[in-house]
């Protein structure tokens, strides 16, 4: 079978080294169809305003939590995870109100900083999904509903409203083995790949979340 | 019009590019009027701007009945807005549920970014996607993407609804391999946006690798610049690299204006706004080919429904019949109005000193700043960044050189004071400085 062209090529990064990886736009689409079970779990106000961090090339792990957004009625705004567009976050956390902001991290920190901003001003009252790097700064702010964005390969897991972070099962499987998440694709995709070793220190678990997205749940070690 | 036949692609992506000057004026007409009636209803500044006039979309029933009446808005209308009403979008944006999909922000260099909201297909992708399609770019292609999130995210779809498969790149430095490795691997046609700073960055890549640009981007048809204008030292350094540069700019927030093959100014395609320029102190109407301040209109954009918006950009506009097929008009931009210096009478633009300073190895980033005190000075105050490992003689030398050389291109009185570039380089963002300062 040949394979399908990629719409676009982002990328993934293992072990600090960063990968292209090329997606059609339907399957963007449909891992944001599947995000929509997670985000729904905080019943956040269609006509919301969320801030969605990231770089271009993260393409294929946020365009996906964008469309989720935008099904769910609400609208995004964007900023870059750089020191520079620090500025950024904090005049879009100040104009917009936004109920949550995504991929925070240590580059947001230090550039808040660095500009004479408060973390605390800047995050209070929303729920802010923070990268690995900046999660535990994030979660002894006061009044942050603090939870976790995890980029497992080309693959953005988000942490639901119970807590739990959530894989799409319908399009990957997910094992782990000397503790690290490996990830298989199940359905036609521009690049498949098998036992992508993700670089994630993460076990599979069985249970079946509460939100009730039963999309699979990983655990991170 | 030719019709579209099977054999060949045709040279333009829309067959309106190509249109008749009669054809283009009869729409601009109807589309004038429909802007006009969706802009007072939706957009509360325009409706606040044109009852304080007596104007009523009513009244606008033809092109002429247009340039008329209509109130002129500034940036500083849409500020005081904002200000007045709590309104990020300074009551020039319009969320319509179901078709609003993100809202965009502008740079925001000076304050607070200003929200853009984004429909599926903006007036802009509309824009780049006609000036890839010139440059060559083709069903099938690839093409380097490198931008900002800020402008719409990751929501964009233009270029694969052209058969396009877009690479995506941050604009940034850092990401030099990784786009030389992807010119490798995929062989890409076009490369937008490259600026400056990224062309800096790339020549000091290949001073250190010895990697040969010409191989490189043996398969480019062309790049796509934009930021500030394009000097004759980054130009000829391009070129030397075998890649055609297209300089492009924004056309006042409501589309991109690209270069076409002639290199002859900056394409505003007529059918996505209305474009006029006027006194930037009288505001009365310029003839075509005289220096004025770019007005634009959007003719498409319901969710940002800019009318007779006043850029502040000064340009000569030429709606002549351009050498690359197309009838849309064209413009050179001069600069910043409130860039602008009068020394002696003569008028000083920062695009000017450019190429002047980036013409000497240790001032080669270009990056300096002219002291503005007032639209009329005596003498032109200059501050110039120099990197300090280029230098190879006293301050003194550098600083005389560039005297000698500013002074007789500009021939007023001139001061120059010179600095570390890292001091400029603070001022940012990345390897962007305000090139105006008050002091
Ligand atoms: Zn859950
Ligand atoms: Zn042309």
């Amino acid at each position: 079978m040949t394979l399908p062209r990629p719409d676009v090529i982002g990328s993934y990064t293992v072990d600090g080294k960063m990968h292209f990886y090329g997606s059609r736009r339907t399957e963007l689409d449909r891992a944001g169809v599947s995000m929509v079970r997670t985000l729904k779990s905080f019943n956040f106000d269609p006509g919301s305003v969320i801030t969605n961090v990231s770089l271009t090339p993260e393409v294929v792990q946020f365009a996906p939590f964008e469309y989720a957004v935008q099904i769910l009625g609400m609208y995004g705004t964007n900023a870059d995870l750089s020191p520079f567009d620090a500025g950024r976050v904090e005049s879009l956390s100040r104009q917009f109100d936004p109920v949550a902001m995504i991929g925070i991290g240590k580059e947001t920190l230090e550039g808040l900083e660095m500009l004479g901003h408060d973390a605390k001003t800047v995050f209070r009252g929303r729920t802010v999904w923070a990268r690995p790097d900046a999660y535990e700064a994030v979660k002894v702010l006061p009044e942050v509903d603090a939870r976790r964005c995890v980029i497992a390969g080309p693959v953005l897991l988000l942490e639901c409203a119970r807590g739990k972070l959530h894989l799409d099962s319908r399009e990957w499987i997910a094992e782990s083995e000397n503790d690290q998440l490996l990830l298989t694709s199940r359905q036609v995709r521009s690049e498949p790949l098998q036992r992508l070793a993700t670089g994630v220190a993460a076990q599979v678990s069985e249970e079946a979340c509460a939100c009730g997205n039963h999309d699979m749940v990983i655990e991170l070690l | 019009m030719a019709s579209q036949t099977q054999t060949r692609w045709p040279d333009v992506l829309d067959p309106i590019e190509v249109a008749s000057r009669a054809f283009l004026d009869s729409h601009q007409e109807a589309s004038l009027a429909a802007m006009s009636r969706h802009a007072f209803y939706n957009a509360p500044l325009i409706n606040e701007v044109w009852k304080k006039a007596g104007v009523s979309p009513d009244d606008i029933k033809s092109t002429a009945d247009f340039k008329e009446k209509v109130p002129f808005i500034t940036k500083d209308d849409i500020r005081d807005f904002r200000d007045r009403n709590g309104d990020p979008s300074g009551g020039m944006s319009v969320r319509i549920p179901g078709q609003t999909v993100s809202i965009g922000t502008t740079s925001g260099t000076t304050g607070d970014p200003t929200p853009v909201p984004n429909w599926r297909r903006m007036p802009s992708e509309e824009s780049y996607s006609r000036d890839f399609w010139h440059i060559g770019a083709r069903p099938g292609d690839h093409i380097c993407h490198i931008m900002f999130t800020f402008r719409g995210g990751h929501r964009r779809r233009a270029s694969q609804e052209m058969g396009l498969c877009e690479i995506a790149f941050s604009m940034s430095p850092t990401e030099i391999p990784r786009l030389i490795e992807a010119s490798k691997i995929y062989r890409p046609v076009t490369m937008s946006i490259f600026p400056g700073p990224l062309i800096l960055a790339m020549e000091h890549y290949f001073e250190k690798t010895g990697e040969d640009p010409v191989d490189v981007f043996k398969s480019y048809k062309g790049a796509v610049f934009g930021g500030e204008p394009l000097g004759e030292r980054l130009k000829n350094l391009t070129k030397s690299w075998g890649l055609e540069v297209f300089e492009t700019t924004s056309l006042g927030d409501v589309a991109g204006a690209t270069h076409c093959r002639m290199h002859d100014g900056f394409h505003a395609y007529e059918d996505l706004a209305f474009i006029e320029a006027v006194d930037p102190v009288t505001a009365e109407p310029v003839p075509d080919g005289e220096v004025g301040e770019l007005v634009v209109t959007t003719l498409v954009d319901r969710l940002s429904p800019l009318v007779r918006y006043r850029t502040g950009d000064l340009v000569i506009i030429d709606r002549t019949p351009c050498g690359c097929g197309r009838t849309h008009a064209k413009f050179n931009l001069l600069g910043r109005a409130t860039d602008q210096i009068l020394v002696e009478g003569r008028s000083i633009l920062p695009r000017e000193i450019m190429g002047l300073v980036e013409n000497e190895s240790e001032t080669r980033a270009s990056l300096f700043q002219i002291v503005r005190t007032g639209r009329e000075m005596d003498e032109l105050k200059l501050r110039i960044g120099y990197n300090k490992e280029r230098m190879t003689g006293p301050d003194k030398e550098l600083h005389d050189r560039l005297h000698g050389k500013i002074k007789e291109a500009i021939g007023v009185p001139l001061v120059v004071e010179l600095v570390d570039e890292q001091e400029l380089l603070k001022l940012g963002p990345p390897h962007k400085i305000p090139r105006v300062t008050k002091s």
